[in-house]
């Protein structure tokens, strides 16, 4: 069930950035209007293109950064922004520590910077393509080359996207129209496929959709990805023990 | 234009987030696991994805409900590119009939 992600026998450097090339091309053809209308509505909150490019090329979390320009108002509410921030991409403190297994080859001088470009596609598709190369005895399983260039097509994208999308402001309208904004569901869907292995194993899954689906109903906030990502983890964590 | 209460927002959420992309490799990833908590780990990449999509699962929208179920049959048996198309394509159908 891999065949999300084409993959290459030999491993040489052009072989590897080629690879992720082929594999970020239709999830960068989705991210582009996303980032535009990030931009476009920074811009309706009072950002200019600089600040829009600052923010999305350092910050580089957009669910972060809907978030922020969502809580935008003058005078700025900074602690609450910042602390809603921390809290949006309190999910990365569990997707680095599931990575680190796969890093352990490298030294942290190249662990460090190459951890800013971690976001939920970058990690999912490393680590679905080190699954798969580790099954296919190739070493080390995790591509350090392919993670970077995946990666540095998706930052570069974000935010020369959404500063486009600032500068165009209000030409660009209302994405929801379009059905634009369903291709972000759809992503994470094929990237989730990808890692199905068995019923068994993906019990926790749907008890995190339905504990975030709750949480997101009931508590204003990005209170819903924290609390459905505890819920699968407590989960998978009883079924661990139900099999040994 | 640049402000500096926003130059300083801007630089405070990147030292937030880039701290949440650092500390969970710091403190855990190093570590030997359990096979317990080696489990949980790999269960977790599938239950953050869907966590961060569930609000699409509950919108008020029937139009948006039917869409996303068309993009899950999708996302089974396609590929990234078609899985999108559809997604997108059925979405603008179905609130174009559906409002």
């Amino acid at each position: 069930m891999q065949q999300a992600i084409p993959l290459a026998p030999a491993s040489s450097r052009s072989g590897e950035c080629t690879r992720a090339v082929r594999v970020a091309l239709p999830i960068l053809v989705a991210l582009i209007p996303l980032a535009m209308v990030l931009g476009a509505q920074s811009a309706r909150k009072g950002l200019s293109p600089v600040e829009v490019a600052l923010m999305t090329a350092l910050n580089y979390a957009g669910g972060s950064e809907f978030a922020a320009i969502g809580l935008w108002t003058s005078p700025l509410p900074v602690a609450v922004i910042v602390g809603m921030t921390f809290l949006v991409n309190s999910r990365h403190l569990l997707m680095g520590a599931a990575l680190g297994p796969y890093l352990s080859h490298l030294p942290r001088r190249i662990v460090y910077p190459a951890l800013f470009f971690m976001v939920d596609e970058s990690w999912a598709i490393g680590i679905a393509d080190a699954r798969s190369r580790a099954a296919r005895g190739l070493l080390p399983a995790f591509s350090l080359t392919f993670y970077m260039c995946f990666s540095l097509m998706f930052w570069v994208t974000w935010f020369s996207c959404a500063t486009l999308g600032a500068v165009l402001g209000p030409v660009i309208g209302d994405i929801e129209r379009w059905g634009l904004d369903m291709a972000f569901p759809a992503i994470f869907l094929v990237l989730i496929r990808g890692m199905w292995t068995s019923m068994r194993a993906a019990r926790p899954w749907a008890v995190s959709l339905v504990a975030a689906a709750v949480t997101y109903l009931l508590v204003p906030g990005a209170w819903y990805v924290p609390a459905g990502a505890v819920a699968g983890l407590i989960t998978a964590w009883f079924f661990a023990g139900e099999q040994t | 234009m640049i402000h500096s209460t926003t130059i300083l927002t801007i630089v405070l959420m990147a030292f937030a987030t880039y701290a949440t992309r650092a500390l969970g490799y710091a403190v855990l990833g190093n570590r030997t696991l359990s096979p317990r908590a080696r489990t949980m780990l790999d269960a977790a990449p599938a239950c953050v994805l869907i966590s961060v999509i569930a609000p699409a699962f509950v919108s008020p929208r029937p139009a948006d409900i039917l869409a996303l179920g068309i993009t899950a049959l999708a996302a089974f048996r396609l590929s990234m590119m078609a899985t999108v198309a559809i997604a997108i394509l059925s979405a603008a159908a179905l609130r174009f009939a559906l409002g």
